[in-house]
């Protein structure tokens, strides 16, 4: 009984094991400490691979960052290669909605995106970090144009519809109450010797004087309404030019209220490693990234391919997909290697020839669930009332996370936000609906934080990942359990197919892992390649 | 949609990381006062099958249990005949299955706040709601101590 599914998922065969011995003895799950999720990303910039063997060739499965890396630098060191997408577009999770796009989520519910021109959603990744650099050196190999995003406004809102009478608060606010109150604590606790063991006697000076600079504390370390604290918490009437400008101080908030309200956890995210600003986006899209590596491999990606065995031998790889646009006609593609970037959600379906150690890798990580909204409003409200130039409001709500746009600023035409993102039980409640429910929840709970809704909203379209019949799910989840027993495994190369994708990296559901997991392989394939010599 | 959801236990930080990667938020963590947070892993207050099904499983196996097809499939459970065993189907809850991620919410320690949870109760009722609609006509019940007995010992 111990031996069987350590980790996360397990299979129906070992179920029905646990079944008829009676779940008794198996192992405790351990919790996990560390995912390795804030790992730097491993690309230090382009490095050839080299020369291929004569002739050789590598069919990849899967159009999406993965492949196309792959793809695109095999190609590049000579070798033969043949890409199969399920879809009729390239990009997989990199992917953009914009006006007159149609999306079909399992089920058959069909949605016809009605964004005006210019307009548009990404319902998967959506940002790069500056330390992302693969995905910025091929942004900028394919002439990718990238523009910031803005990851932390100081003028959008933390929402807690428990707090405050439901009323959002200004993240500027929120941060310099926070500080400021743990400054003046500080302060006291320095100030009344509690520090004594720990500090110095002079650094303790020193951190008195950090403390009141960097908390807005008055000369006696007290956080209290003043010059200081409207500097940085905003004031109750700012000051201007003229008679008619004389500044009113703002109050800041008790530190029970910024405590219990827990609106202090709306400004983690940004700190982030992956999410410390700088951010980048790029102009028109994320799914600008797939389009352009799509017109760089032309001919090389073969659409409409459902892959439904993969199998080989010492000889080669044979693939046999099903072409959806020709009544499910159903080919064979052979290659003398394999870079395979199906989603394991898939992947775990289709019959293939590997080991048992890839197999139970595979089987051994389950998907989770996440949904975003697109609205369409006939004005850029956030803008002309609120002064929210870009960003994201972070609320309680079920849509966790209202997100504006960062381009088009001041444009007097209507604009789209993203109008939820949302995870754990709230994501599995929105796949569970029909996407226009999904938008009628995402209006109703973003009408309490932006009352505009009400009268602006025109249109929107909805992403939930279980429901994308190209992924089932939006990113593998690993648990560290997992990972330690299967991760090693699923990366390895078995006979002449290698894996690569966000799945097989520990930077889950960024493309950066994507990237890095193909360069990785494709380096690993490369010379288990030249060893082998030329094609067979 | 319930509004109600029950928060669970604080997510390590590193975990957090890991959501943070792609949603913009910060974690639920257990607490009495409202508190606002990102990730609603949660736990569904109902203990109806019929609403447990509607609200999380209906994503992926459909409104009328027979799941759908894409680039892969989600397995019909309208007719399905491993649903004979309702320990099969519980235990599948509990411990999820390949893609399909855990309800028990104990073995994934670390994915707990992005996957809701369902307790024994939640699991041996929709359990027996799937068994007994979408035209399965399954003998037999389970009830919460059955489910509780599947679990594994922590």
């Amino acid at each position: 009984m111990g031996k069987v599914a350590m980790d996360g998922a397990v299979t129906r065969r070992q179920l029905l094991a646990m079944i008829g011995t009676c779940a008794g003895s198996a192992a405790m799950y351990q919790a996990m400490s560390s995912l390795g999720f804030a790992a730097d990303s491993s690309f230090k910039g382009p490095t050839p691979l080299g020369a291929a063997p004569q002739g050789a060739s590598v069919l990849i499965l899967g159009a999406g960052i993965a492949g196309m890396v792959a793809a695109y630098e095999l190609r590049k060191a000579g070798y033969r290669v043949q890409v199969l997408e399920y879809n009729a577009r390239a990009g997989g999770r990199n992917w953009t909605l914009r006006g007159g796009d149609r999306y079909v989520e399992l089920g058959g519910a069909a949605q016809e995106c009605r964004f005006d021109p210019g307009l548009y959603i990404n319902p998967g990744p959506w940002r790069l970090s500056h330390h992302h650099r693969g995905m910025l050196h091929y942004c900028k190999v394919l002439g990718v144009a990238l523009e910031p995003f803005i990851q932390t406004n100081y003028q959008a809102y933390i929402h807690n519809s428990k707090a405050f009478g439901g009323a959002p608060q200004r993240y500027r606010t929120v941060k310099a109450d926070y500080h400021g109150h743990v400054a003046e604590l500080l302060a006291k606790a320095t100030r009344a010797k509690a520090l004594d063991e720990a500090v110095s006697t002079e650094d303790q000076q020193r951190l008195l004087q950090s403390l009141q600079e960097w908390g807005a504390l008055d000369s006696n370390y007290r956080y209290v309404k003043g010059l200081n604290t409207s500097e940085v918490r905003g004031y109750e009437v700012s000051p201007g030019g003229g008679l008619s400008a004389r500044p009113v101080y703002s109050e800041p908030v008790q530190l029970s209220e910024v405590v219990s309200s827990g609106l202090w956890q709306g400004m983690l995210l940004a700190e982030n490693y992956d999410m410390q600003m700088t951010m980048f986006q790029p102009v028109g899209g994320m799914g600008m990234v797939g389009q352009a590596f799509a017109r760089e491999l032309g001919p090389l990606i073969r659409y409409n391919a459902k892959v439904i065995d993969i199998a080989q031998d010492e000889r080669g790889v044979s693939v046999t997909f099903e072409d959806t646009s020709q009544s499910m006609s159903r080919q064979t593609a052979h290659a003398d290697w394999c870079v395979c970037t199906i989603p394991l959600s898939i992947l775990g379906q289709i019959p293939m020839k590997v080991g048992t150690p890839m197999a139970d890798a595979i089987a051994a990580v389950p998907y989770a669930a996440s949904a975003k909204v697109g609205l369409q409003f006939k004005r850029r409200f956030w803008e002309e009332d609120e002064q929210i130039y870009g960003g994201i409001t972070y609320t309680d709500l079920p849509i966790s996370n209202i997100a504006y746009p960062n381009y088009g600023f001041f444009s007097s035409g209507k604009g789209v936000l993203l109008g939820g993102y949302l995870f754990g039980l709230d994501a599995a409640e929105f796949t569970a609906m029909s996407p226009q429910e999904r938008i009628a929840k995402a209006v109703e709970y973003g009408s309490r934080i932006h009352p505009q809704y009400n009268a602006e909203f025109e249109n929107g379209i909805s992403v939930a990942w279980h429901r994308s019949p190209f992924t089932l799910g939006c990113f593998g989840m690993w648990t560290e359990e997992a990972r330690s027993k299967h991760y090693d495994n699923l990366c390895a190369i078995d006979g002449r197919i290698v894996l690569a994708g966000e799945h097989a990296s520990y930077m889950p559901a960024w493309q950066e892992g994507a990237l890095t997991s193909a360069v990785d392989a494709i380096g690993r394939l490369h010379r288990r390649a030249l060893a082998q010599g030329a094609s067979s | 949609m319930t509004g109600a959801v029950r928060l669970r236990k604080r997510a390590p930080l590193a975990a957090l990381a890991a959501v943070l990667a792609l949603a913009a938020g910060g974690a639920r963590p257990d607490t009495t006062v409202g508190v606002v947070g990102i990730f609603g892993a949660g736990h569904l207050a109902s203990t109806s099958g019929e609403v447990i099904y509607q609200q999380i499983c209906q994503g992926c196996h459909m409104p009328d249990g027979r799941g759908a097809s894409g680039a892969g499939h989600y397995p019909a459970l309208a007719g399905d005949r491993a649903l004979l065993s309702a320990q099969f189907m519980a235990l599948t809850l509990i411990e999820g299955r390949r893609n399909m991620p855990a309800f028990g919410g104990k073995s994934q320690e670390g994915f707990s706040y992005i996957v809701p949870t369902l307790d024994d109760e939640q699991i041996a009722a929709v359990t027996n709601y799937v068994r007994t609609h979408f035209g399965n006509q399954f003998k037999g019940t389970i009830n919460a101590a059955d489910v509780k007995a599947l679990r594994r010992p922590h």
